[in-house]
């Protein structure tokens, strides 16, 4: 029903976006938090398969591209910039880790500090000493690819709705994702609340500062929120919170048990990854067992829980389009490292040069894929506006993410 | 008491679940030089990044499989938001950490199974808040997750001052406690692979333990920890025991230990739709409509405690008899 109504508007709204059915693919909508993740995880995956810096560049001007498209005015669309501050702070670790604690690799010498031996205590540690560029660059090309991996996982956060996804979680979660949704509808009327004991405190001519304010206000937000969560939790009863399916007894037994034999799996794989002198059959594929089957009893639970979704997200094209992108991305990386592994993993000794490739090229394009195929975001329709500037911020964005900070000047849409 | 009841086999799941989860903190102790289970030792990270979302998330499932209860999960959520409000308070001053302080308490208050859940649902709630996802968060919610767990389990007979010793003790070894899980945590990422504090597979654990704590030592146990241990002791300290008032009376007002039993309709006028109190049914003698339903005997000395603090803050000590809206 919400379909027919929308495709009515998007003709009437706009009539030179071309024929019907590609304008109503094109309306302004969210789209499904699922499709994001999974393209933000797919350029992660590409990320963390090279520490080519070129590549890893063009892969963070890709993500922040995308971002400045298709993000919206929400809190949580706002913090991009700080993924990019936390992944400078990343690199600027590694490499300054390096130079304090490195141990002077490399031919090269860039600089000679003078050492210094640390007490007994830390024996074996000394500071400093020469620095070569072979250490320093491998620290810079580690922490460059760490940050990568990070921006995309920003990517996500500001272009998913949180709250969206919460609704998404299976079955199991769902007493665990309502008090989340509680914990954020809650928040801001927290906000609310001490507003409204401070003007009580003035009224009454209370001026109190420091430690004596904070209780006086502290503890009635407290009380205040407390008496709130019984007249929610009233709310909920009423609504019918709570209501369960019966489940057999026995189909009950056999969720538990295969949650705790996925569990006790799960041990005896960890324990076999970490065992040297482990058997392989006891590592990796055991642990991964494991988590199967117990996420498997886990789903099954689920079944326990009844509810209705109200305007659930579905799969449209356009989410498989940006789910796809991700996925190319990450195929295409994992193709260019098994046809020229020694171009994804430029060696630092000797040094060399890196180089892109037309197959890393075609990676990047398709991860780029998601800033004009997703669907605009509601309530912007300024975002469509710069649409001839922005193929010219593509290429020019591998230029200025040595300073990741500010290669996302004006950012607001 | 115990707002959530920990079931025996929830206890051997988390147990289980805490084990396989304290490996993908500590395994640059372990991690062999040349696994042969794994083609190439990078992929252990990432093994253990993937793996620990799955056990917080079986975990909670788990805990919440017997149902929670409408009141215990409002409880939650409205918990998890102060505690999320409280977070970005002491984040930019270093050392200032406020999350620990009503998650100790309120772990103390409700007991474990419901610390735990706070624990996770409070720091997931403050990443979203201030959008702060990423791979760290499962390890932080359940780094979190234990802490509340712990103050659940703490003897239950103490009470007064040396109950509030007894936390503010445990909420400064707890915080050290997150603070270096959190750094073994992002040892090997914040490190790499060829410093001398980085870890050496293969290398005795005791070896590879010395150099954690000089990694531990140098970048944050006398800055950030020592900080976060003395607000979290200095908070549980000074406002400690209101708020611990404030949480019991909230716990006897809610009424969670009242058995919900049903009895044929009496003969009276019905009454008002939003009764206050939703643990109306405990009421003993049956007197449903009464003025001061709900609120058992036992919880009168501890309504006349809070009262000062109420009207102190232009409550008016009566919330509990205002009309309530209904909640969205």
């Amino acid at each position: 029903m919400t379909e027919h109504r929308d495709g009515v508007d998007a003709a009437a709204a706009d009539p030179e976006r071309g024929p019907r059915h590609w304008s109503a693919a094109r309306l302004p909508r969210g789209l499904h938090p699922g499709a994001w993740w999974l393209w933000a995880l797919g350029l992660a995956t590409a990320a963390s398969h090279t520490t080519n810096p070129l590549l890893l560049a063009l892969l963070v001007a890709v993500a922040a591209l995308t971002v400045l498209r298709r993000r919206t005015d929400a809190p949580w669309a706002l913090a991009f910039r700080m993924y990019l501050v936390l992944g400078a702070v990343i690199i600027a670790m590694r490499v300054v880790f390096r130079i304090v604690f490195g141990g002077g690799q490399g031919e090269h010498l860039l600089v000679s500090l003078p050492e210094i031996p640390l007490p007994e205590w830390a024996a074996g540690i000394r500071l400093f000493g020469p620095v070569a560029v072979e250490q320093v660059l491998g620290g810079f090309y580690d922490g460059l690819r760490l940050a990568t991996m990070l921006v995309c996982l920003g990517a996500a956060n500001a272009l998913a709705n949180p709250k969206r996804l919460l609704k998404a979680v299976p079955g199991a979660l769902y007493a665990v994702g309502t008090a989340v949704v509680v914990a954020l509808s809650v928040a801001p009327q927290l906000v609310e609340s001490v507003l409204r004991v401070r003007r009580a405190r003035r009224l009454r001519g209370a001026t109190g500062r420091g430690m004596r304010a904070l209780r006086g206000i502290a503890l009635p937000v407290l009380a205040d929120a407390l008496d709130r969560s019984l007249a929610l939790a009233a709310a909920m009863d009423s609504r019918g919170y709570g209501r369960t399916a019966a489940v057999p007894a026995g189909q009950r037994a056999a969720t538990g048990a295969l949650v705790l034999g996925g569990l006790v799996g799960v041990c005896a794989g960890t324990y076999g990854l970490l065992d040297s002198t482990g058997s392989g059959y006891l590592g990796l594929p055991m642990l991964l067992a494991g988590l199967v089957v117990a996420v498997t009893g886990m789903l099954l639970a689920g079944r326990r829980v009844r509810r209705s979704r109200y305007r659930p997200d579905r799969w449209r094209s356009a989410e498989l389009l940006v789910a796809g992108c991700g996925i190319a991305a990450a195929a295409l990386t994992l193709l260019a490292g098994s046809v020229a592994p020694e171009l994804l993993y430029p060696p630092v000794s000797p040094l060399t040069w890196p180089e892109v490739t037309p197959l890393m090229l075609l990676a990047v394009a398709a991860a780029a894929g998601p800033a004009w195929l997703a669907p605009p975001p509601p309530g912007s329709p300024s975002t469509r506006a710069p649409t001839a500037g922005t193929p010219v911020n593509a290429v020019a964005a591998p230029t200025r993410t040595g300073d990741p900070a500010t290669s996302v000047p004006g950012g607001h849409p | 008491m115990s707002v959530l009841r920990v079931a025996p086999r929830t206890a051997v799941v988390l147990a289980l679940a805490s084990a396989a989860a304290l490996a993908t903190f500590t395994w640059p102790f372990f991690i062999p030089a040349h696994p042969e289970s794994t083609a190439r030792t990078g992929e252990a990270p990432l093994v253990f990044l993937v793996m620990l979302p799955v056990l917080v998330a079986l975990v909670l499932a788990e805990l919440s499989s017997g149902g929670i209860d409408s009141k215990a999960l409002a409880m939650l959520g409205v918990l998890a938001a102060v505690n999320a409000a409280l977070r970005p308070l002491g984040a930019g001053t270093a050392g200032i950490e406020t999350v620990f302080f009503l998650l100790v308490l309120a772990g103390r208050v409700f007991g474990p199974g419901f610390g735990f859940l706070l624990g996770s649902t409070s720091l997931f709630a403050s990443a979203l808040l201030t959008a702060g996802v990423g791979p760290w968060l499962p390890f932080q919610m359940l780094c979190a997750s234990w802490v509340g767990l712990g103050a659940g389990l703490l003897p239950a007979r103490l009470r007064g001052r040396a109950e509030v010793a007894v936390l503010a003790g445990y909420g400064a070894f707890a915080a050290y406690g997150y603070g270096l899980l959190m750094n073994l945590w992002f040892w090997p990422f914040s490190l790499g692979a060829d410093t001398q504090l980085s870890y050496v597979a293969g290398a005795p654990v005791l070896d590879n333990l010395h150099r954690f704590a000089v990694f531990t030592a140098v970048t944050s146990t006398f800055g950030w920890d020592t900080g976060r241990a003395i607000t979290t002791a200095v908070a549980v300290v000074l406002a400690g025991p209101a708020v611990l008032a404030a949480l019991r009376r909230a716990a006897r007002r809610a009424a969670f230990d009242a058995p919900v039993t049903f009895a044929a309709p009496a003969p009276q006028p019905a009454p008002s739709a939003a009764t206050p109190v939703p643990g109306a049914p405990v009421a003993a003698s049956g007197d449903v409509t009464g003025p001061a339903v709900g609120v058992a005997p036992s919880a009168r000395r501890g309504l006349d405690e809070q009262s000062a603090t109420a009207e102190e803050g232009g409550q008016g000590g009566g919330s509990h008899q205002a009309p309530q809206r209904p909640a969205d």
